[in-house]
């Protein structure tokens, strides 16, 4: 499988200070951001708000020759479905990778408006399902599913989506679904189902992926563990007669020297308000724990100079992954720089690489 | 007040005339036209369909409408997809989105509102719809009867508006129980849509005079419009509120009157027979009580197009010429805007019209006939016949 580069969309906000300071370029909210001081006139009155620079951070993953973006799912920010949608006609190229939970309504519904992202943008949109947060979170959401349904909805949503989009007439009766007489006629036939992307580390997820995930996405970990659990989801997969990519989310901090990332990768954990030293942030050669929170969602980040960056994520390549779903703050300035300094160097050296396997 | 004037967004495909029977502009219906492939939209050069409504949409906004209604039904594509899309190329144009509350997680549905009106300047709003029930709501995925379909449908908007300023909000309903949820900040400082509401049944106007800001209705005799939006004005002031009312109706506007009827003539010439006799018949079944209504105000016996001729400058077979409402207006750049001014005198406060093809028209009346109508000027409210 070709290799792709995904670039996180921060919905929530942004900012150049590790995660201690959230900010949300372009806002025009005074609670978000300070405005000039008095003495400075300020032209830019309401005319732009975050997404804005959202917009921004999409065109610079397209400019800088990323494959696709992740839209982020937060409760705490902009809707990702909207901001898909907003940012589609930004880009004739860039896959729409847009995250969100099944709990948002019909999957009938969310498969209809699919469609018609799949017929606009010829072919680009894709799913990521995540579980979502804890039972409280999610009756804030207006979600009362018990823990043990979580992953049971996501399968018949998956199955149903699956099921209008590409038979007609198609009939569902599940726990959390019905359909009679379904599936799409006219214009709205035809049309891909979005590839679905689903994670999660617990065997019943491992189980939800065999059967229903195009891409497992695998939390940032040192390379030899993700190959065992690769090894593991491929027979699960292969065990339901289906075939599985890997994808992986990870951030990366990648500076022209080795000192300049460290020295970097130290100040963010100090704008973080961890205590630096309390723990060993180093969990691995080149990959630091602890920058992340609940918002940014990444469990590690490669830390280091633009060459050994892109040698580990060859190394990943390597080991099965295909779908990178990078992100680095602030999420513009990195996109260019990662897609300058890092990703032709991994492009090329696992183009070389496969050709001397071959 | 004065009246708000809306254009209409053609999910359903563009034939380029009333005449035509060809839907295809724009690549709505790749593989049908003959030109392009089937599946995904657009030929080789990258366009698709949505290219087109952008057109109409800047179109609308240029010629002075408000905005326009995207109609969500089976087969046509989605309005919110549709309204997220073009949010970046329009300036003015409102997006009115008809949806049913029953598809949507309300909380999401909040937070995707307070994005859409991010991502445009405040210019989304809805149209609530509930539901024609039938076989049909069941395509949808959804098994709610009629009457229930509304509570859920008024459970939904208490919600939404719940959650709107931030919270926290707590709700305990039959179909949906939230706790301590509200919209995060800066979403929670936008302004809450407008909200157009579309039904016709008791149950719809229960839950209409509860929360809408305009009552809408397609086109009906005169007189019946009339009855309608008084009965609906009663039952929203015993709850002490105010609301205004909606008309969506085609329109056919030319020169002169002869021109406008010639129109029709070869439309109505052209129409499959076997249609004709549908529309004659009983029809499909439907638990709507508007689209019943709608089927009773149709001639019975119908030789020529003029029998459906059943007011002036009323014709009753528009639907004949393609999906959607019956009535509409037929006649002189002068003729339509006189209607339009009568239905302003029994009470209409707001207009969603349409005519095709949607790109031209959008001109053609922006230009010829929203200049001669009168309205309603600022501050005669209060002046308004009843009669
Ligand atoms: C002006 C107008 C526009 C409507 N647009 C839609 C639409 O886009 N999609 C849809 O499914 N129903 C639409 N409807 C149908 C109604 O909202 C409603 O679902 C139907 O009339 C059944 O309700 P009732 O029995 O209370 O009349 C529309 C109705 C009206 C009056």
């Amino acid at each position: 499988m070709a290799i792709e580069f995904i670039w996180q969309l921060p919905t929530g906000g942004d900012g150049r200070h590790g995660d201690a300071t959230q900010t949300r370029r372009g806002e025009r909210s005074g609670l978000t951001r300070p405005p000039f001081t008095e003495g400075v006139s300020d032209p830019r009155g309401e005319r732009f708000n975050f997404l804005d620079h959202l917009h921004q951070i999409a065109r610079a993953a397209d400019l800088a020759g990323f494959d696709g973006i992740q839209i982020q799912h937060d409760p705490q920010g902009d809707e990702s479905w909207i901001v898909a949608g907003y940012l589609a006609r930004g880009s004739r190229r860039l896959k729409l990778l847009t995250e969100f939970e099944a709990s948002r309504g019909s999957a009938v519904y969310a498969a209809k408006n699919a469609a018609s992202f799949q017929r606009f943008t010829q072919g680009r949109f894709a799913w990521q399902i995540s579980p979502g947060g804890d039972a409280a979170l999610r009756r804030q959401q207006g979600d009362h599913a018990p823990d043990s349904d979580i992953l049971p909805r996501i399968g018949e949503f998956v199955e149903v989506a699956k099921g209008v989009l590409t038979q007609s007439p198609y009939r569902f009766k599940g726990r959390f679904f019905e359909v009679l007489d379904g599936g799409f006629n006219g214009p709205l036939s035809n049309n891909p189902v979005p590839p679905v992307y689903l994670s999660g580390g617990s065997p019943e997820a491992y189980a939800l992926s065999a059967q229903w995930a195009d891409v497992h996405v695998l939390d940032a970990a040192p390379v030899d563990e993700l190959k065992e659990t690769i090894a593991k989801l491929e027979a699960l997969a292969a065990g339901q007669g289906r075939s599985l990519a890997f994808g992986l989310r990870i951030d990366v901090l990648a500076r022209e020297t080795e000192s300049e990332a460290v020295r970097d990768a130290q100040r963010f954990l100090a704008q973080s308000g961890r205590a630096v030293g309390s723990s060993d942030p180093v969990v691995a050669p080149g990959l630091w724990a602890g920058f992340a929170t609940e918002r940014t969602g990444a469990a590690a980040s490669l830390v280091g100079s633009y060459g050994t960056v892109a040698e580990r994520l060859v190394k990943y390549a390597e080991a099965g992954v295909s779908s990178f779903i990078l992100a680095a703050i602030p999420h513009l300035e990195e996109a260019y720089r990662i897609g300058e300094q890092v990703l032709p160097v991994v492009r090329s050296r696992i183009a070389t690489r496969l050709s001397k396997a071959a | 007040m004065t009246i708000d004037i809306f254009w209409r967004i053609p999910t359903h495909g563009e034939p380029s005339s009333h005449r035509s029977r060809k839907p295809w502009r724009g690549d709505w219906f790749p593989g049908n036209d003959n030109l392009t492939k089937p599946g995904l939209g657009g030929g080789e050069d990258g366009s698709t369909y949505i290219d087109y409504l952008a057109e109409i949409a800047r179109a609308a906004e240029i010629s002075g409408f408000q905005g326009g209604l995207i109609p969500s039904f089976p087969s046509t594509d989605e309005p919110w997809v549709i309204s997220s899309f073009l949010a970046r190329e329009t300036k003015t144009f409102r997006f009115m989105i008809p949806f049913q509350p029953g598809f949507l997680n309300p909380v999401v549905a909040a937070r995707q509102t307070a994005s859409l009106q991010r991502a445009t300047g405040g210019r989304a709003l809805y149209n609530i719809i509930t539901g024609g029930g039938g076989p049909q709501q069941l395509w949808w995925g959804d098994s709610v009867p009629h009457d229930d379909r509304y509570t859920r449908t008024t459970e939904f908007l208490d919600v939404v508006r719940g959650v709107w300023r931030g919270g926290p909000f707590s709700y305990q309903g039959k179909f949906y129980q939230v706790e301590d949820a509200g919209l995060p900040d800066p979403l929670s400082e936008e302004d809450f849509p407008e909200i157009y509401f579309s039904g016709s049944s008791d149950a719809a106007l229960a839950s209409a005079s509860k929360h809408a800001d305009y009552y809408l209705s397609w086109l009906e005799p005169f007189d019946a419009l009339r009855d309608k939006f008084n009965r609906v004005k009663e039952r929203t002031d015993a709850l002490g509120r105010k609301i205004k009312t909606a008309v969506r109706v085609d329109i056919l506007a030319r020169p002169t009157e002869e021109e406008a009827w010639e129109e029709i003539r070869r439309g109505f010439a052209n129409v499959d027979p076997a249609a004709l006799a549908r529309f004659q018949g009983a029809g499909e079944r439907t638990e709507s009580v508007g689209a019943q209504r709608q089927r009773g105000f149709r001639p019975t016996t119908i030789n020529s197009y003029t029998d459906l001729i059943t007011e002036p400058n009323i014709w009753s077979g528009f639907s004949l010429l393609r999906g959607g409402q019956t009535q509409g207006i037929v006649g002189s750049y002068e003729q339509v805007a006189e209607r339009l001014d009568d239905l302003v005198r029994l009470g209409a406060d707001a207009f969603i019209l349409a005519s095709t093809p949607h790109l031209e028209e959008a001109y053609r009346v922006g230009e010829e006939v929203l200049p001669l109508v009168r309205g309603r000027p600022s501050g005669s409210a209060t002046l308004r016949a009843v009669g």
